[in-house]
């Protein structure tokens, strides 16, 4: 607005130069403020000739497009303005034979306001070239260096130049041409210059004189001082460069609001440089008490006052961003200059400006969202704007609210998100506070969703909704770990989980029990051994009297060092290394052999071998490989021998007492200490070669029933498989173990055989392809059963240990298919829904505590908790102290 | 409230390192999918023969040609819908003097466009996204201006008035088919939706997932197979009270899964389909704690079923096993509709007796009341907040 109150100035000092020309012109020029800083400096030196100039010119408007659209560039303009017109009214008398040349050039560049107008002397013409061409160099700092001493040197009136950077860089400009145009005078040139230049310019238009008194009156802080000295401490003083450091900022947003505020017309009042935002609010204005103070101020002051026609804002706007000295000079022709220097700084009224951006021509909308309110007698009593919950008793106000920016905000909030409201330069602001208000509502709706599951733990809530795993902030690594069971680790314990293994630690046999049963089939099997020895010497007796001493006593002392008994779960070999095995297979033994052992081996097989035993269990099982058919004959000798053999064996201790007693029905012989029952069949490899006529019946009374020892031939298989397969499963045994517990407590699972379970369960597991936790594995295999594998359309469960197909489940009837199906159906979804404790009979676990509990805490008490709660299941300990070591 | 009590806890330094940890931090809880027959069977390898399933496939094509629209119907939903696409073109290309709202486009989804409409259902879906936000003045005068265009063409033609009818998804157009025109808006103008103002957010973003579904359907599941099977499965669905909240979009999912989810990448017969889509749901693809089918058209990791709520879950997967054990004694025909049971009775709440083998439906799991143990996780959100704030 500097450049307007100065220009204002000039314009009522008799320049016949419009306001409206010259701001449009030099606003639109903003392009010379990129001119080469060498174009510049050479400038003047070109400058004398004639043709230089053009060269010059031309560059200038070729960087132009470039740098168009900084602020700095159009801040530079606007600065050039103020200088300019102060300056280029001398210049244009100091060469009033300019060369004419550079028109079409300038023509070319389309600044239309410097050829139209026909008052504007060619003479003038020139200089006015000039100095904006080295404004552009202004934003570089240098060019106030030399601008300083020459303002000192020359001693000018015209102080307006040193005001600050922007008019110290025009300044220098300035003294450029003016050197240029001295012919290359340099200093002294200038002076001369100076001097026919006032003189020519004070023939044309009342221009300060340079030795005029004059009125030190700083601008942007609408003071004066009495002097040069004060006025240069004013400038140099904090309160100034404040002030003007605010005024550079406003221009610098303003050059970007000039574009923004294209089409808004506001009008103002150039006299009160107050900007209104429509002709009622002017009018208003212009009857009001503070523009009529100024008025009269003005009278008083003699200042010319503009007519009371409000002044139509334009487009692109001007901001003075230095502070221009105007030199008020006492004489009586130049009473007219500056008559707005009492108007409010610039700052204020950029604001306005913006302000007065309301657009006068924007279209009224959401007219549907304003229903009328009628009276008794239909007429409209007022209006109500259901976007703005306001109302109104005026159609007018209902018109202008319409038209209204907090309307057309909430419309543009609330309709059309893409209409166009003017903002205010406060929007940066609301922009900020809008963001923040947005991640307020984002973190609330966050924060609402957490709450809806309130009851729910975090992890729970995870579990029902499965929006993303990946977040929430418990479990982390702590549990990471798991329970031990190998790769699992990353995975949290879950609740089913911990049900799992509490349910499978009550069922675990207790380590007493273990013992008794360790002890008692581990002296079974050394009695086997035993009597095996002592019939294979009685054989051998009979035949090779001479070697059998040797043979025992080898066998006496591989002993401690081979196998004691089948506690690896592998076959226990009764024969010794010396012993050639049996030659050939069994498949092809004779009568004849001699030195064949009767009795082989033992190994245990079904829930000892496989590990599978729980509590309670007190029967366990062992086979014991024939060399050829087990005979009724053989099986009383065992059970005859057997008692000396395990007397011999348990040594001197009197702890156990071994009841043997002879089963011929069950092909076997019950070994028994009062606990533990051990039940021995004897089977032999050949029991699975199709009879073959004769010799089958001559023995068929004395063989043991061939069904059992089948059964223990499978049983071996079993175990093998077992041990082969489904124990390297993850989860694999403990589920199994679950349920076989399940299948001992609910009816319906009962018809379910303990092997066809097995094979369910590896099964289950193997297709899952990867590790399970206890809790996911169980519930997997509840979803195979309920998914309909079991029923009578389903594979079917084939038997890994048979050559043919042979389904494991095929003895079940439909009905117990349906049953088992509709059973396991119904614990999927009470495992589903939290009740897993009702599927394993037991009582639901109290939460784990220490899980969340352990934000709370530092770290060296999450420890003790734990340490301290005793009744972790088993598993928990290890999980703490394996993130112990990892941290 | 917009303070919330946890919300101080983050972000907030030095609480001896302890501090709770981002909302965001990764999980490590994975879910885990359902057993899948299909796809485990490598471990169950079939140990006896299968089963004769003749009577079965033919049941499923028998009842597929019965819910197929009839030519008649489709083509009163094709003239219907053409014009009102013109219509609404129109308004999208060249609205006017039309300022109730702007139009970004104009989409077809739904059934018809997936060519899985139903016999007697010949309701076709049309999406209109608004570029304004679609406030019910908006939809009024948008069905009001649909109506009247409409109505123009049906002149033109000689054709019997459309009537328009607005409801909180958008408005229905009804002639002699009847299509559903639901509105939503672009994208980033959900968060600006208020609920007083303007139809319901849910409904909104429910309509811009039914674009996605459309599309994601055209890409991946444009099978005949897989548009038999959801016919079946719909029609299944509608018949059975626990099935009846499952979406049209997880059927469509459990469909594809069904036909195209196996080893071989090939669609599977109709039958196996059928029978693996039962032995799902039984085997709780849509049970909390289940990977369930993952939602193409949704955030990473977001499972198609959670749209249910835990008692329809729980209902819906008891019904589901019900079905199956009826479907495996051979009682095909009444799951699907080809005979009715006794009387209309929903077969999968009575206890059935076939060969002499009885089926039972099953107990709902789900109880509402809260156990005592989730009482702990109240104190323990509750303290943890209030440490956190």
């Amino acid at each position: 607005m500097m450049a307007a109150n100065n220009y204002f100035g000039f314009t009522h000092g008799g320049t016949q130069y419009g306001a409206a020309t010259a701001s449009a012109a030099y606003g639109g020029q903003t392009g010379y403020a990129v001119a080469p800083a060498a174009t510049a400096a050479t400038y003047g030196t070109q400058r004398a000739a004639a043709t230089g100039y053009d060269t010059a010119y031309q560059a200038a408007a070729a960087t132009q497009a470039a740098h168009a659209h900084a602020h700095a560039a159009a801040a530079a303009a606007s600065a050039y303005d103020a200088s300019k017109s102060a300056y280029y009214q001398q210049a244009a008398a100091a060469y009033p034979a300019a060369p004419p040349q550079p028109q079409p050039t300038y023509d070319a560049t389309a600044k239309p306001a410097y050829s139209t107008p026909a008052t504007y002397a060619q003479a003038a013409y020139g200089s006015v070239y000039s100095a904006p061409a080295p404004a552009a160099s202004y934003p570089s700092q240098p060019y106030s260096a030399p601008a300083q001493p020459a303002k000192q040197t020359a001693n000018r009136g015209t102080s307006a130049y040193d005001t600050a950077l922007y008019n110290a860089a025009t300044m220098y400009v300035a003294q450029q041409n003016k050197t240029g145009g001295g012919g290359g005078g340099g200093r002294s040139g200038w002076k001369n210059y100076n001097k026919s230049g006032v003189g020519a310019g004070l023939g044309r238009r009342p221009k300060p004189p340079p030795k005029a008194q004059q009125l030190h009156y700083c601008d942007v802080c609408r003071i004066s001082c009495a002097g040069p000295q004060t006025y240069k401490e004013h400038l140099e003083g904090q309160k100034h460069k404040k002030k003007e450091a605010a005024v550079k900022l406003a221009a610098a947003g303003g050059g970007g609001g000039g574009a923004r505020a294209c089409g808004a017309s506001a009008l103002r009042c150039e006299l009160c440089d107050v900007t209104c935002t429509g002709a009622d609010a002017y009018a208003a204005h212009v009857r009001g008490i503070k523009h009529q103070k100024v008025v009269k101020l003005h009278t008083m002051l003699g200042k010319p006052i503009p007519s009371t026609e409000p002044v139509k804002l334009q487009p692109a706007k001007k901001t003075v961003a230095g502070a221009p000295k105007i030199a008020f000079v006492a004489s009586g022709g130049l009473s007219t200059v500056g008559c707005s220097a009492d108007c409010p700084p610039g700052d204020k009224e950029d604001e306005r400006e913006d302000d007065a951006d309301a657009e006068p021509e924007v279209q009224p909308v959401g007219q549907d969202y304003i229903e009328e309110i009628r009276g008794d007698d239909g007429k409209a009593l007022s209006f109500n704007c259901k976007l703005c919950d306001c109302k109104f008793n005026d159609p007018n106000a209902k018109e202008m609210h319409m038209k209204g920016r907090r309307h057309r905000l909430q419309y543009k909030k609330k309709v059309q998100p893409d209409l166009e409201v003017k903002v205010k330069p406060s929007m940066h602001q609301r922009k900020l506070a809008e963001a923040k208000a947005q991640r307020m509502l984002v973190r609330d709706e966050l924060w609402a969703r957490r709450r809806m599951h309130d009851g729910v733990e975090e992890d729970d809530r995870v579990y029902w909704e499965g929006a993303d795993w990946w977040r929430g902030p418990h479990h982390h690594h702590h549990h990471a770990m798991g329970m031990g069971y190998g790769p699992v680790g990353r995975r949290p314990e879950t609740s089913d989980d911990r049900h799992v293994l509490a349910k499978h630690a009550d069922i675990y046999p207790p380590e007493q029990q273990l013992q008794d049963i360790q002890r008692a089939v581990s002296h079974t099997e050394k009695a086997l051994k035993s009597l095996s020895d002592a019939l294979a010497d009685q054989g051998k007796l009979k035949g090779q009297p001479a070697k059998v001493a040797a043979k025992v006593d080898d066998k006496k002392e591989e002993k401690p060092e081979g196998k004691e008994d089948g506690r690896d779960n592998q076959l226990f070999s009764f024969v010794g290394e010396g012993e050639a095995a049996p030659s050939g297979s069994p498949a092809t033994p004779g009568p004849g052999t001699a030195g064949a052992r009767a009795l082989k081996g033992v190994m245990r097989v079904g829930l000892l071998a496989k590990g599978l035993l729980l509590r309670g269990d007190r029967d366990v099982r062992l086979v014991v490989l024939c060399h050829d058919r087990p005979t009724v004959t053989l099986l009383k000798r065992v059970a005859a021998d057997l008692p000396h053999h395990l007397s011999r064996v348990k040594g001197s201790s009197e702890e156990p007492k071994y009841k043997v007693e002879l089963l011929p029905a069950e092909g076997a012989v019950s070994v028994s200490d009062g606990s533990v029952n051990v039940l021995v069949s004897l089977t032999s490899a050949i029991m699975r070669e199709p009879a073959e006529g004769g010799d089958i019946k001559r023995d068929d009374k004395d063989v043991l029933p061939r069904q059992k020892c089948l059964d223990a031939l499978a049983a071996l298989r079993h175990a093998k498989w077992f041990q082969a397969r489904a124990a390297s499963l993850q989860s694999c045994v403990i589920i199994i173990r679950i349920m076989r517990d399940l299948c001992r407590r609910i009816p319906n699972w009962t018809p379910l055989n303990p092997y066809a379970m097995e094979l369910l369960v590896s099964g289950v597991m193997q297709s899952a392809g990867g590790a399970l936790s206890p809790g996911e594995a169980l519930r997997r295999v509840m979803e195979a059963a309920a998914g309909g594998l079991l029923l009578d359309h389903g594979p079917g469960l084939r038997d890994p240990c048979e050559k043919d197909l042979v389904d494991a489940l095929g003895n079940l009837p439909p009905q117990k298919r349906e049953d088992l199906t509709a059973s396991a159906q119904q614990f999927l979804r009470q495992i589903a829904f939290r009740q897993i404790h009702k599927v394993l009979d037991m009582e639901p676990l109290p939460k784990v505590k220490h899980a969340a509990g352990n934000w709370k805490f530092p770290r060296k008490r999450r420890r003790s908790n734990t340490d301290q709660d005793p009744d972790t299941p088993n598993g928990d300990n290890k999980v703490v102290k394996k993130e112990d070591n990892s941290e | 409230m917009v303070r919330g009590a946890g919300r101080g806890g983050r972000g907030m330094p030095g609480r001896g390192g302890m501090g709770r940890p981002p909302f965001s931090r990764p999980r490590v809880l994975m879910l885990r999918p359902p057993f899948d027959l299909i796809l485990a069977e490598p471990a169950f390898p079939r140990c006896k023969p299968a089963p004769d399933d003749s009577a079965l496939t033919q049941a499923l094509l028998k009842r597929h040609t019965e819910l197929c629209p009839t030519p008649t119907e489709q083509a009163a939903v094709l003239s219907l819908i053409t014009k009102l696409q013109t219509v609404l073109d129109n308004l999208v290309v060249a609205p006017g003097d039309f300022a109730a709202c702007q139009l970004e486009e104009v989409r077809q989804v739904g059934s018809y466009k997936k060519g899985t409409m139903m016999a007697g259902k010949n309701v076709a879906d049309i999406v209109v996204i608004m570029k304004t936000l679609p406030t019910k003045e908006a939809v009024e005068g948008l069905s009001n201006k649909v109506n009247e265009e409409l109505n123009k063409l049906m002149r033109a033609e000689g054709l019997s008035p459309v009537t328009c009818a607005s409801h909180e998804r958008g408005f229905t157009v009804t002639a002699a088919a009847a299509v559903r025109v639901l509105v939503t808006t672009l994208h980033q103008n959900l968060r600006k939706l208020e609920p007083e103002v303007h139809l319901d957010y849910k409904v909104i973003s429910s309509h811009l997932a039914a674009i996605r579904h459309s599309r994601w359907f055209e890409e991946n599941a444009h099978h005949s197979s897989i548009k038999v099977l959801i016919r079946l499965l719909r029609d299944m669905c509608a018949r059975h009270a626990g099935l009846e909240p499952l979406t049209p979009w997880m059927i469509d999912l459990l469909a594809h899964h069904c036909i195209m989810n196996n080893p071989a990448r090939q669609a599977l017969p109709i039958n196996v389909a059928f029978r693996r889509a039962l032995s799902l749901l039984a085997g709780g693809l849509f049970l909390p704690g289940c990977a369930g089918l993952p939602d193409p058209c949704e955030a990473a990791h977001s499972r198609a079923h959670t749209a249910l709520d835990l008692v329809a879950q729980d209902h819906a997967a008891a019904t589901a096993q019900t079905l199956l054990r009826v479907v495996a004694r051979g009682g095909h025909r009444y799951v699907l509709g080809l005979q009715a049971f006794e009387g209309g009775k929903d077969i999968s709440t009575e206890i059935t007796v076939w060969d002499g083998v009885v089926v039972s439906p099953l107990a709902p799991a789900y109880s509402d009341t809260p156990e005592p143990m989730d009482t702990d996780d109240k104190d323990e959100e509750g303290t943890q907040d209030g440490v956190a704030a």
